[in-house]
């Protein structure tokens, strides 16, 4: 009986738990999404950390995030060219590559590569403030830190994974191409309107919403646990973990509902 | 030292629980100031910046970022941003906790002359400390 108590009790407090993370995370993107709307927040000094962020997100990695796309392009064109070869299906290989690479796994690859690289810095960076009351003294010196830390990077991670999955895709496309194709102009007319039947204009909106999402699930996601972080340093790391796990399943069920918005 | 957190928002406090952002550099954090709050330019706020380093005689370290800083360079940086609050009290809480590597009171007093500030500067410091302010 004790036991029963007990499990339902852990239960209860881990419910409760992931309700309180959810409940801070909503009013977090409600402050954000306020703040963005408040003339005031749009001032030169707001758009210069914009501007830095995209450029630290998305630029810095460009050659390699591009290098990365290619190799990832090729092998999955390559395979499924063979595959649809091998089962006779070479007519619907092209519409089977840019469904899955452009329309799925190189959003989903992005979301993963700036969770990783972007996202843990974030997120270690806002629990390192939060610890060395670093957000106490701007809030002593009247720095706003929705306005200077927070807000600029929720933008730039959704404008990083939205060009950055968007360039992978036109890179993706542009490999497909070439693998069936090769040099020849021949396959142009086909291929566009291949292209052309798949991203109408309710895929394009879906795409971009998810892109958006998976930037902000990168961003807001560590920004919150960072938030969380109690006052000691040997919490940041429990605070990173806490943060990059959340980011996983939260891109994994964004990719989740898309594909069953999609396909079901 | 309660009072000393408790003091009104009218006051301009350097402490070492009030630290610097670590990753900019001590220019870019004494010029968040009259970027957000006055809404300067960028360079202008980092000119203003720059005065306040010169005026208190330390513009060698206006690209250096926190850990980088000696702690008597940390604590100018600490005191430039809390000047240039322009805030009518001013007050160092514990120098002796942030300025470990000088004679404190001496170097606070030499800082003192060099900035030229309206409103006065309040030390809250231990009583056994006393001695210090007196030789």
């Amino acid at each position: 009986m004790n036991f029963l108590t007990a499990s339902i009790e852990s239960l209860g407090a881990k419910v409760v738990g992931w309700f309180t993370v959810g409940y801070g995370m909503f009013a977090f993107l409600v402050r954000a999404l306020l703040l963005l709307l408040d003339r005031t927040t749009w001032n030169r000094a707001t758009f210069d950390v914009v501007v830095k962020q995209v450029y630290f997100t998305a630029v810095q990695i460009l050659h390699v995030f591009m290098g990365y796309t290619l190799v990832i392009s090729w092998l999955i064109i390559t395979i499924i060219l063979s595959t649809a070869g091998d089962f006779g299906l070479t007519a619907f290989a092209s519409e089977m590559t840019i469904r899955v690479l452009v329309l799925e796994l190189l959003p989903f690859l992005t979301a993963l590569f700036i969770a990783l690289r972007s996202g843990s810095a974030i997120n270690t960076e806002v629990a390192l403030m939060q610890v060395n009351n670093e957000l106490d003294a701007l809030a002593h010196c009247k720095v706003p830190p929705m306005q200077f830390e927070f807000l600029p990077r929720l933008i730039g991670g959704m404008v990083s994974v939205i060009t950055l999955a968007g360039l992978a895709g036109l890179l993706a496309l542009l490999m497909g191409y070439l693998t069936i194709y090769g040099m020849s102009t021949a396959g142009f007319g086909p291929y566009t309107q291949t292209i052309a039947k798949i991203f109408d204009f309710k895929i394009m909106v879906g795409l971009i919403v998810k892109c958006a999402l998976f930037g902000l699930a990168v961003t807001l996601i560590p920004v919150t646990a960072g938030l969380e972080t109690p006052k000691k340093l040997f919490m940041v790391p429990v605070s990173v973990l806490r943060g990059m796990m959340r980011v996983f399943f939260a891109i994994v069920a964004i990719e989740v509902v898309s594909l069953a918005l999609k396909y079901i | 030292m309660a009072a000393v957190a408790d003091l009104p928002d009218d006051v301009a406090r350097v402490a070492l629980e009030l630290p610097l952002r670590a990753n900019l550099s001590a220019l870019d954090n004494i010029a968040l100031i009259p970027l957000y709050q006055r809404h300067y330019g960028a360079a202008e706020s980092a000119r203003q910046a720059q005065a306040m380093l010169d005026q208190l005689g330390h513009a060698d370290i206006a690209l250096l970022r926190d850990p980088d800083m000696t702690p008597a360079q940390r604590f100018v940086t600490q005191l430039a941003r809390a000047i240039i609050l322009k805030r009518p009290r001013l007050v160092i809480d514990r120098p002796g906790a942030m300025l470990y590597d000088v004679p404190y009171p001496a170097f606070i007093r030499q800082l003192a002359a060099q900035a030229a500030m309206t409103g006065t500067w309040e030390i809250f410091d231990f009583s056994w400390n006393q001695a210090l302010y007196q030789a």
